[in-house]
């Protein structure tokens, strides 16, 4: 019974961040500034009210930034998409340096101020995010958000890719990824053999992945199991060059 | 013995004294004036009596007939081009079947024995979409539109002319029990009226050969849909009277509906102006000049093509051929024209099926959206399958592929010779940008290359290996084997796809492969189809139908040994729930045993190897199944693959 009144309080919030985030997609561009600022608002209605930890946060202005609303943040990180490139946990999206790669910004070591600065004048591909689209005081919730998610390790014991490999077809990512993890357009299962990812973005990404991925609760699959599959995705190996298959050059 | 031409002594009239006549021979044979002991439905066939033998009748019954009602169906159904008739028999419509194969000689129409309904539509739908007009189907009204329901929605989804005549026997009286009563209703046409353009009841045989007539012109008007007619047993099998003034109406197909001239220059105009425009085709090319008419266009503004496939459009190696990044280009459209698209909507947003299901948007904000489609022409309301309505700017009610040629000369007048370079600069992108995507493609098939079970790219690179060189033509849907057709092959011809079911009704595949091979057996082309498992299972005899009749079909199995759709679906739900999700596979599976389709396909009269798990057996086995084909028989390899 008590399993069911914790899970009904759960899911209620994820309807209201969902449909928060639903509601701005509809919105034509013009009023999405205006709600915003609402959501700023309600942001700093929320700060002020008693947080789970007990504490009261007081009404922040918008040129003082110093200390940033955790919950706000995540708010407005999924709100903006910025878990769409960096990913859920701000673990990045492929490894930094190659093409395409979206940087890890979890627990990043940039100061706040220079956290700011890059978001309005990003120096790679990422679009910039004016002070009208997203307000200083969100940016501040949004860097404290960040820091709280510190890199922790996922498993504890040597990872066994034999096993990983029995995971990988019982618990169904074959499905959708294919049995040596070489992914299908149909399914939408990305191409995971070898991953492009580190295994925390991994793991952070099969816990809650932002498209349409069914998510994997800790629940169902471990840390450690997902450690095994990990390593079992990595020791797929690399496959020829196209241009050696004949049958690819027809 | 004396004929008496009575016209009020019809066939129903003397079954039901036969009938009565019948009930008399079995109350007298053994002990005059006692019942019988044995159950008369059980027992032994009673002798015939001495008086029935020896006495001459007071008046001699018509017992035969020189011409019927369906004699002249049968001459109303050639005089529509109809070249063959897809039947499962049944005893509503033996009276055409007869005259078919006697009167009409069995020629233009030939019967087709089917071992199912769903394969006879499924068979109908298959071939008009190589032959570009409908063949018939004969179906019971009762059991026989009950079994082939399934496949007539998906012949309506798919636009797809397909024309049915249902057997039925209207009056009360005249039917037979205990059978006749049970394959006899009311109203016949009902339960597919959902789903058929136009069905009828004709009552007399002017009524009959006007509705005909009728019918194949509804059907073949845009949008194409299935048509009914009801053929009554009586209409059937009663003589025609020698005063009888019968004759058949002519056929004059209606032209397709093209789109309202102003309407198409403002579509023409926003195209010329755009900076990136798309288009976006999915049904649009109904023949091999609505392919040429695109490529036209295409080349004319150096637009993204992105073909939805729902026939083949566009070639697939043209540079203009955008549709493996479409996505990419949907996002940077300024304008995007579809037409003959089905779901617009779906095509220009995403959609997440997650807890809460949310959608948005992938078009860039004041992008111009103009659609061109007959879909705007035919609605009804209880099937769901015309999709989310979609706003957009320029809606034109009209068959996309009657309305190029207009639309072409539109945007050439519009472009004038403003912006030659611009365009050219465009195309030049497009064409990198498709080279880049064959070759990414050609990367991401070497994954998995070597793996057991075979990866669906490593089987559809090597069928493409085996039959590159022939005349081919691909007769089944390909997302069931991640579009590798599509990315990988050479598709310039109309007839080398025929796109997907429609409705997404399962059972499709295979009766529509054999239809499609049956129209292209007189040109000589090599039939292929990538089979999927469960598919096949709903009514395998269909495989018969195509040995029986010397169909040429190479099919290759993508046996992945799951309803797979439903493996993901059902882990899907496992996974939300956070339970059980090792257990997807219960009730979706199609193992435990493997089903053996080589037997199978043996045993059904086809030449077939298999099963293959290793992707170097499998180039092999098929150039063996290719030389059976081409002696004008059906083959089959069956391959085990990876789910998709």
């Amino acid at each position: 019974m008590n399993n069911w009144i914790f899970r009904s309080t759960t899911v209620k919030t994820s309807v209201r961040r969902t449909r928060s985030a639903f509601f701005f997609y509809q919105l034509p561009t013009s009023q999405i500034g205006f709600f915003m600022v609402l959501a700023s608002t309600v942001a700093v209605l929320l700060t002020a009210m008693p947080t789970e930890a007990g504490t009261t946060g007081a009404p922040r202005q918008a040129s003082k930034p110093a200390m940033g609303n955790v919950q706000n943040g995540k708010l407005v990180f999924e709100i903006q998409g910025c878990n769409k490139c960096h990913g859920s946990e701000g673990e990045g999206l492929a490894t930094p340096g190659q093409k395409g790669a979206v940087p890890r910004i979890a627990t990043t070591s940039l100061a706040l101020p220079t956290f700011i600065q890059q978001v309005r004048k990003p120096a790679g591909q990422m679009p910039p995010y004016s002070s009208q689209k997203v307000s200083d005081a969100d940016l501040a919730d949004v860097y404290a958000f960040l820091q709280t998610l510190t890199t922790k390790p996922v498993a504890s014991n040597a990872a066994n890719p034999k096993e990983g490999q029995r995971l990988f077809t019982t618990y169904g990512c074959y499905e959708c990824h294919g049995n040596l993890g070489q992914g299908s357009t149909r399914t939408g299962g990305s191409r995971l053999g070898p991953p492009q990812i580190p295994l925390s973005g991994f793991v952070s990404y099969v816990r809650q992945p932002n498209g349409e991925m069914p998510p994997y609760a800790s629940k169902v699959v471990s840390n450690q199991e997902l450690a095994d599959i990990y390593s079992f995705l990595q020791s797929i190996e690399q496959p020829p060059p196209s241009n050696t298959i004949p049958l690819l050059n027809q | 013995m004396t004929k008496v031409k009575s016209p009020s002594l019809k066939r129903r009239d003397f079954l039901r004294g036969a009938t009565a006549g019948a009930a008399v021979l079995v109350t007298t044979p053994g002990a005059p004036g006692k019942p019988l002991t044995a159950n008369p439905r059980t027992g032994p066939p009673p002798p015939m009596s001495h008086k029935a033998e020896v006495e001459i009748p007071s008046v001699a019954e018509v017992l035969t007939a020189d011409r019927t009602g369906s004699d002249f169906m049968v001459d109303v159904i050639k005089s529509l081009g109809i070249d063959y008739v897809c039947a499962n028999p049944g005893s509503s419509f033996r009276g055409l079947h007869e005259s078919v194969i006697n009167y009409g000689g069995n020629k233009s129409p030939e019967i087709i024995t089917c071992l199912h309904e769903e394969s006879s539509v499924g068979m109908a739908h298959g071939y008009a979409k190589i032959e570009g007009k409908p063949l018939l189907v004969f179906a019971h009204g009762t059991v026989g539109l009950q079994h082939a329901a399934m496949a007539v929605y998906n012949a309506y989804c798919d636009c797809v002319p397909v024309y049915i005549i249902a057997g039925n026997i209207i009056d009360a009286t005249k039917r037979m029990p205990p059978v006749e009563w049970s394959h006899s209703v009311q109203d016949a046409a009902a339960m597919l009226r959902d789903y058929v353009k136009w069905d009828d009841l004709p009552i007399s045989l002017t009524h009959f050969a006007e509705s005909a007539v009728r019918a194949y012109k509804i059907a073949m008007t845009p949008p194409m849909m299935p048509v009914l007619l009801i053929a009554d047993g009586e209409l059937q099998e009663n003589s025609i009277p020698n005063d009888a003034k019968l004759s058949v109406p002519n056929l004059v197909l209606a032209t397709p509906p093209q789109g309202d001239s102003a309407a198409v220059s403002e579509a023409a105009r926003l195209l010329a102006a755009a900076e990136n425009p798309v288009l976006i085709v999915d049904r649009a090319a109904r023949t091999p000049a609505g392919m040429a008419l695109l490529v036209e266009l295409a080349e004319t503004l150096q637009a993204a093509v992105i073909d939805q496939a729902g026939r083949l459009n566009f070639p697939t190696r043209h540079p203009l051929n955008q549709t493996e990044r479409g996505r990419d280009a949907i996002a940077n459209a300024d304008v995007i024209l579809g037409l003959e698209l089905n779901d617009f909507w779906g095509t220009i947003h995403s959609f997440r099926d997650q807890m809460q299901r949310t959608s948005r948007p992938i078009t860039k904000q004041g992008a111009k959206l103009i659609s061109i489609g007959s879909g705007n022409l035919f609605f009804k309301s209880n099937y769901q399958n015309f999709q989310r309505y979609s706003e957009l700017d320029v809606d034109i009610a009209a068959d996309a592929e009657a309305t190029l040629p207009a639309l072409i000369e539109s945007v050439k007048r519009q472009l004038g010779t403003r912006g030659k370079s611009a365009l050219q600069d465009r195309g030049a992108r497009l064409a990198t940008a498709h080279q880049q995507t064959l070759q990414n493609n050609r990367e991401a098939a070497t994954y998995a290359w070597d793996a057991s079970p075979v990866s669906t790219a490593r089987l559809c690179a090597e069928l493409w290996g085996q039959i590159k060189n022939e005349d081919w033509s691909l007769v089944c849907t390909t997302g069931f084997v991640s579009r590798w057709p599509q990315r990988l092959w050479a598709f310039d011809k109309y007839h080398q796809f025929i796109g997907g079911s429609g409705g997404y009704g399962i059972g499709y595949g295979a009766p529509s492969a054999v239809g499609a091979a049956l129209a292209n057996r007189k040109h000589g082309r090599l039939s292929v189809n990538i089979q999927c498992d469960g598919d096949l299972l709903y009514a395998p005899g269909v495989l018969w139908t195509a040995a029986h009749h010397k169909i040429p079909l190479l099919t290759i199995m993508h046996n992945n040994r799951a309803y797979h759709q439903e493996v993901m679906q059902v882990q899907i739900m496992a996974n939300r729930h956070s339970r059980g999700i090792d257990r997807a596979k219960i009730g979706t599976g199609i193992d435990e045993p493997s089903i053996d389709y080589a037997k199978l396909a043996q045993g059904l009269g086809l030449y077939a190897e298999g099963p293959i798990s290793e992707p170097k057996e499998v180039g092999p086995a098929i150039r063996r199944a290719i030389e059976v084909v081409k002696r004008g028989e059906p083959a089959l390899i069956d391959v085990h693959t990876q789910p998709r």
